[in-house]
């Protein structure tokens, strides 16, 4: 009960800060958007499925790194002593994980919409199974990168070591996500999917516990 | 030490270029005898490398070795 | 473990391996003909890949618990030379390919996957140089290594039965599935595979000894 009212507070507390400084949130949306439309002027029109769908996951991919990494990059050692002191390591990770998660679910149907809008979906697009697959993308890029985060932040020097320490883990993931869209781009049928969802499922269930176990050893020094 | 390195170096370099040479033609001896050679190229890789790593790891030891005389 | 017959064992292990892998017979698989007999040099390197980073990541969960530079330079060298064997693996592997599936990349999963089990590696050992004090360098390695090392075993052992590939068992090419590894084949490939981790855990205790040395003369 304890937990859930700090994870509750911590995400309150994250949210308002995010909404009081809003330069980080809209520069991330700004980012999102401006690659897009990059994307757009540079090839106007994409008659390739294979590429039309590589191309929108690695748009995400790069604004999920940048969206995620200032969750522990960016935080003051003040503000640190004051969260280690206010709550206990597992709910700070459970309220950034499940703050990033958030943001990320809300940045990727975004970037999802502004993407549709310049390239239009292939015609025979099941468009539910593929919002499905980026909602799964957008958690699992959030849960990997909150922990690297944390860890590079740890660590010292950031943004290089994020993109080093985060692209191999990200990889498998990514793959999956790459495949699960396919199919949902090809239209195939439902049933055929339902092992790549099980599977991502699974990947994050598994980096959620791992997170878990491990942050608590991170955060204290 | 630096001599050895370079022919050991020198020696896969040619091993590499012996395979890239063969490509060329179809019947070539990779190719030929049921194929074994690409079995004798891979055991000489994993033996040449596990040797070099050997000549790494004399070498630290021979600085370690070094060190501790100094100190003596 | 400083004693020498464990050694000696690995060492006639991989001996009989190379010998009788050279001459006991091999089933005639088409594509494969002879090359079939690589499966005793080039597999046994991912068996012990994955032990050293095993025991790597076996290490790093005892220096997190109980924090000790002991543990820690365990955790890296086994990480080094498991890395080593790794490289060892791409590289016949990639040989190997060329001379059956005509191409020294072909994307097939189980090549790309390997890869990047390695490059995981690779960022464990650039984040351990990026941080200059001990404890928390000992600290962060080893939270990366336990983070890392449950994405490595889905990536080399889950993710490749899900996708078509070239490597025998998948895809339906001549390969040495349950029914192809006959009786003959599995007399050397479990001793071979045996040997070869042996050979590995010994060239990382002799890393880790002077890596111990090292840094008590420091």
């Amino acid at each position: 009960m304890q937990l859930a009212k700090q994870v509750i507070y911590l995400i309150r507390k994250e949210a308002v800060l995010e909404w009081r400084s809003k330069y980080a949130l809209n520069g991330v949306l700004l980012y999102v958007v401006s690659t897009v439309f990059v994307c757009y002027l540079s090839f106007v029109s994409i008659p390739n499925k294979l590429t039309w769908n590589a191309l929108f996951w690695i748009i995400i991919l790069f604004a999920s790194i940048n969206a995620v990494a200032k969750s522990f990059l960016q935080e003051s050692k003040g503000r640190h002593l004051y969260t280690y002191l206010l709550a206990s390591p597992i709910a700070l990770i459970l309220a950034k994980t499940i703050y990033n998660s958030l943001l990320m679910m809300g940045l990727t149907l975004i970037a999802l919409f502004f993407y549709a809008l310049v390239f239009p979906f292939q015609p025979e697009t099941d468009i539910p199974m593929y919002m499905v697959a980026t909602v799964l993308g957008s958690l699992s890029f959030a849960t990997i990168f909150t922990m690297i985060s944390a860890i590079a932040s740890k660590a010292g020097n950031g943004g290089m070591l994020m993109a080093i320490l985060s692209f191999p883990i990200i990889i498998p993931v990514i793959i999956v996500l790459i495949k699960l869209s396919k199919n949902a781009i090809d239209g195939l049928d439902r049933s055929v999917s339902m092992d790549d969802i099980g599977l991502l499922v699974l990947i994050n269930a598994m980096v959620m516990g791992v997170s878990l176990i491990l942050f608590p050893y991170l955060w204290r020094d | 030490m630096k001599k050895i390195a370079f022919t050991l170096l020198m020696l896969t370099l040619t091993l590499n270029l012996f395979a890239q040479q063969a490509d060329v033609e179809m019947a070539d001896t990779l190719r030929s005898n049921g194929k074994i050679y690409v079995v004798v190229v891979c055991i000489v890789l994993i033996l040449v490398g596990l040797l070099g790593y050997l000549f790494v790891l004399d070498k630290r030891l021979k600085k370690l070795e070094k060190k501790s005389g100094d100190k003596n | 473990m400083n004693r020498t017959w464990w050694k000696i064992l690995g060492a006639i292990l991989v001996v009989y391996a190379t010998i009788a892998g050279l001459l006991l017979g091999v089933p005639r698989l088409n594509i494969l003909n002879e090359t079939i007999r690589n499966l005793y040099f080039h597999v046994p390197m991912w068996f012990a890949m994955i032990t050293l980073f095993a025991i790597s990541v076996v290490y790093s969960i005892a220096s997190l618990n109980r924090p000790n530079e002991d543990y820690d330079r365990r955790a890296v060298e086994s990480a080094n030379v498991g890395v080593v064997f790794g490289i060892f693996g791409l590289i016949t592997g990639s040989i190997w390919a060329k001379y059956t599936w005509d191409q020294f990349w072909s994307f097939d999963p189980k090549q790309n996957f390997a890869a990047i089990a390695v490059l995981l590696y690779f960022a464990y050992l650039i984040l351990r140089n990026a941080i200059d004090e001990e404890q928390k360098r000992a600290k962060i390695s080893a939270i990366y290594n336990i983070f890392a090392f449950p994405m490595m075993i889905v990536l080399v052992f889950v993710l490749p039965r899900l996708q078509a590939s070239l490597h025998p068992g998948n895809g339906g090419n001549p390969g040495f599935n349950t029914y192809d590894l006959d009786s003959r084949m599995r007399m050397v490939f479990y001793p071979a595979c045996m040997g070869w981790i042996v050979i590995g855990y010994w060239i990382y205790t002799i890393r880790f000894r002077i890596r111990t040395l090292e840094d008590k003369q420091l």
